[in-house]
């Protein structure tokens, strides 16, 4: 198990306790069993998402540390509903991975797909996500060719697929690769997208090879448009 | 292993008792390498702020500190994974040369792209500068690059500069004397890290750059492949492969994806630690212009007045200067002349209809010299601002129509500077078919900026009626020529279009007045003398009297089919040895009346079209082949001819209505 997996554990196990109004560290050391690591503790108050009492005795999430558990959680118990619900499945075995390898604009895919649950199979309460406060009813598919986003739209490229390694070697030698940011300038008479300070021009076929998260990918952005303008929302 | 290495050791054994150290420049397109060798070395190799300018490496010396290093020049690279054969030259240049010293241009508004070549460049184990350039740029952008922090990140120099204005030159000096190996934490995970030991292993002896050819190896590198196997033979090259077949089959995954993305984390973590950016970006005027050149509504009428005015540039301001020399420096040399030689051999070898000094010397230096100078100055403006590249996304769906979809557009681009340079970037183009009709598109029809030049000035003195029939005219033979050839030769496989664009920048005055003034030197050194030998060789077959024989023969042609004067076969003629001497004589011919608006327009056209230059004809054997080289210059030729016969016949028939 990686190190992010370890921590994560733990911020989930501290939700848990939250949710029913523990803060003992020994609490946390029973119900993490063998897995309990007191670095891990030492390393969480560091990050500054969790604070301890005095005589480190108590723990609890810091406002930060929340924040970061409740979208676990929301990814964990919207997992739990979709292999419940959905495939009918042994639900908490595969959940169990799910929140830790999902990419965070799944998540609401997911959710608007299952009409926004409040409970999770357990009947513990799923965290609201932004699609959850605007009642989005439609997904649509959240990575999508850079050839459909909109013209000045910005993304961050999630895959790129291409014929042969020589084209991807090409590609990426434009620093067109996974996570960078690129955005669509020009669609007619051919495509030009500018991506890490330079103008590339490309053709249609190209440009549906690349494939990117639909949404917001910088923080000024999402002041513009959020997630849920770019879902058809119904109120 | 690599080529030129045991001749290049025999060379430096025999000439030079102390080896040379090598200084190799290299970079990604476009980041202001020949600007840094011009910089080092006092020479001038030609620059522009588009990508291949440079299509062959140069090499020139350069002293620093007490020591002579050979400098080399080299065209664009991406990585040492090979995309083009361009980019080949450059890698076979890097390992069967073993540069001492390598200098990275690294354009600083596109640092990201640069280090996946700098990751390479370390892992080569070759001392390193990097020459940050046109820092002024991203100072201006909002963005703050800390050099001194890279070069710790690197354990190499990094030297900032402006490379066009010359700054960061003596600094990029200093650094050379002090260059060394830099280091790289770049490791592909265990699997990988045997296999390339493993292969390295197997590797022949003198190879050099163990890893780094492994690596390559690795992922499929068949340019690598084959060479090793004309070098160490098949037996070698079997065993390597299935070497590597076995570990790719090993790690199942896609291993060039996998190397890549260990790469592109390793840069990205670089760049955030050396690069800070400023919240608020200022609005970028140039970056907006860049846009609105590419614009399919804006982008039209900014080519028609781009075109317009340096039109208007050529025909007023050169045709005056123009005019003016030939008064002041002309007319009294004529009537010098007059006055003391009296008519006769020597008077007509001087100043006769071929004299040596009026159609050798006053044509070149007289009549054509200003208009390449005003119309070079204005274009290596559009050079400098990186304005033509932007045409590419213009004109991509008409190429589309004449069967060029990939890179092809840029060197169509690149030949209205020159031809001969635009066919040699030819070489680079994946598909055969894109690279025939390429090649023979650049030939046809379409005028050079020299060519350019002349046309706009002998049309000028009609008025720009005549100047949009040319165009219109050449234009559309060049479609067609286009559709035919894209009817006759059958796809293989379909290129892709992925072309980085110029920024575009304000044109630096310096560099355009240096340029304007490398281009014209090189006319008057290449071209002048062409011109005096053809004065002379017209001179000699007009007195023994095979010209007139040949003007009669020719007589049905140019006189029946193209209407034109008999004088104009002299034109032709000297179009074979230089395009801009014909077009001196038809200037010539226009200023005494012997060609009417009908002639003027057919004698255009058809120079235009006729024997593309001399050069121009050999880039053509270089990259076709002989036979297809002459047989492509022949059809080019008879259609010359019949357009220039039918417009001839469309325009009288016109006229009479």
């Amino acid at each position: 198990m990686n190190h992010k997996r370890v921590k994560d554990e733990h911020i989930e196990r501290l939700y848990y306790m939250k949710e029913e109004q523990k803060d003992s560290v020994d609490a946390l050391n029973v119900a993490m069993g063998e897995g309990f690591d007191a670095g891990i503790i030492e390393e969480l108050d560091a990050d500054d998402v969790v604070e301890l009492s005095q005589q480190q005795t108590r723990i609890r999430l810091t406002e930060k540390g929340a924040d970061y558990a409740s979208k676990l959680i929301r990814a964990h118990r919207l997992a739990e509903r979709l292999l419940y619900d959905v495939l009918g499945g042994d639900f908490e075995s595969g959940a169990c991975e799910f929140e830790h390898t999902v990419a965070h604009e799944l998540v609401d895919s997911i959710c608007i797909l299952l009409g926004h649950p409040r409970l999770c199979p357990h009947g513990m309460p799923i965290p609201q996500g932004a699609c959850c406060k605007k009642s989005a009813r439609m997904v649509q598919s959240s990575v999508i060719p850079l050839a459909e986003l909109e013209i000045a739209q910005s993304a961050k490229v999630a895959y790129v697929n291409c014929k042969s390694d020589q084209q991807l070697h090409k590609i990426d030698s434009l620093c067109i690769r996974p996570g960078a940011i690129v955005t669509l300038h020009q669609r007619y008479p051919t495509y030009v997208i500018e991506c890490e300070g330079s103008n590339i021009a490309m053709d249609e076929q190209i440009a549906s090879s690349i494939c990117v998260w639909r949404g917001p990918s910088q923080p000024k952005s999402v002041d513009k448009a959020g997630p849920a303008d770019r879902l058809r929302t119904h109120l | 292993m690599w080529p030129g290495r045991k001749t290049n050791r025999t060379h430096t054994d025999s000439e030079t008792p102390q080896r040379l150290r090598k200084i190799a420049i290299v970079g990604l397109p476009n980041t202001g390498k020949s600007q840094v060798f011009n910089n080092l070395t006092g020479e001038y190799a030609l620059v522009a702020n588009y990508p291949l300018t440079t299509v062959e490496t140069k090499r020139a010396r350069c002293g620093i500190d007490g020591e002579t290093y050979e400098v080399i020049d080299t065209p664009g690279l991406h990585c040492l994974y090979i995309h083009s054969e361009e980019e080949l030259i450059v890698r076979d240049l890097i390992f069967s040369e073993k540069p001492d010293l390598i200098v990275q241009c690294i354009d600083a508004n596109r640092l990201k792209q640069s280090l996946t070549l700098t990751a390479d460049l370390l892992e080569l184990q070759i001392p390193l500068v990097i020459s940050l350039n046109a820092i002024d740029e991203t100072a201006r952008k909002g963005i703050w690059i800390d050099s001194e922090g890279l070069s710790r990140l690197l354990s190499i120099p990094v030297v900032e500069s402006v490379a066009v204005d010359g700054i960061g030159t003596d600094e990029l000096k200093a650094a050379i004397t002090r260059a060394r190996t830099g280091k790289i934490a770049l490791r592909y995970g265990d699997i990988v890290e045997d296999g390339i030991s493993t292969i390295a292993s197997v590797l022949p002896q003198d190879i050099g750059f163990e890893r780094k050819a492994a690596v390559l190896l690795l992922l499929n590198d068949r340019f690598l492949v084959e060479r090793i196997r004309a070098d160490y033979g098949q037996a070698k090259a079997d065993q390597l492969t299935e070497q590597v077949n076995k570990i790719r089959r090993q790690f199942r995954a896609n291993l060039a994806r996998v190397l890549n993305d260990k790469r592109s984390g390793w840069i990205d973590q670089t760049v955030d630690k050396v690069t800070r950016k400023q919240k608020i970006q200022p609005g970028r005027f140039s970056e907006a212009f860049g846009r609105l050149c590419r614009h399919p509504v804006f982008g039209v009428p900014i080519l028609l007045a781009v075109v317009c005015v340096v039109f208007l540039l050529v025909v007023n301001v050169a045709n005056a200067i123009a005019g003016w020399m030939d008064a002041a420096l002309w007319v009294p040399v004529e009537s010098r002349i007059n006055e003391f030689v009296p008519s006769g051999f020597w008077h007509d070898f001087l100043i006769g209809d071929y004299g040596i000094l009026s159609l050798g010397l006053a044509n070149a230096f007289l009549t054509i010299l200003p208009i390449l100078t005003v119309f070079f100055f204005a274009f290596n403006i559009l050079e400098d601002i990186g304005y033509m590249p932007n045409l590419c996304v213009l004109t991509k769906r008409l190429f589309e129509k004449i069967g060029l979809r990939g890179s092809a557009i840029m060197s169509i681009m690149l030949a209205f500077g020159c031809k001969t340079m635009a066919t040699l970037t030819t070489k680079n183009l994946g598909s055969r078919k894109e690279k025939y009709i390429s090649v023979y598109l650049i030939a046809f029809a379409l005028p050079c900026a020299a060519q350019m030049a002349l046309n706009m000035s002998i049309l000028g003195r009609l008025g720009i009626g005549a100047f949009v029939i040319v165009f219109a005219v050449l234009s559309s033979v060049w479609i067609s020529v286009g559709l035919i050839l894209n009817r006759l030769l059958t796809d293989d496989n379909k290129s892709a279009f992925l072309q980085e664009l110029p920024a575009i920048r304000l044109p630096n005055p310096k560099a355009v007045i240096v340029k304007t003034y490398y281009r014209l030197l090189w006319f008057i050194k290449e071209a002048v003398p062409v011109f005096i030998y053809a004065a002379v060789i017209l001179f000699v077959v007009d007195k023994v009297g095979i010209l007139d024989g040949t003007k009669n023969i020719l007589k049905p042609v140019v006189n029946g089919m193209l209407g034109l004067p008999l004088q104009m076969v002299d034109a032709l003629i000297l179009t074979m040895a230089r395009h801009e001497a014909a077009a001196g004589m038809i200037i010539k011919l226009v200023e005494k009346g012997q060609l009417n608006y009908v002639q003027c327009i057919v004698s255009v056209v058809i120079t235009t079209m006729f024997v593309p230059c001399f050069a121009n004809i050999m880039a053509m054997i270089k990259e076709l082949g002989t036979t297809r080289a002459v047989i492509g210059v022949i059809i080019i030729n008879c259609t010359a001819v019949f357009v220039a016969a039918v417009v001839n016949w469309v325009l009288v028939f016109a006229s009479k209505q």
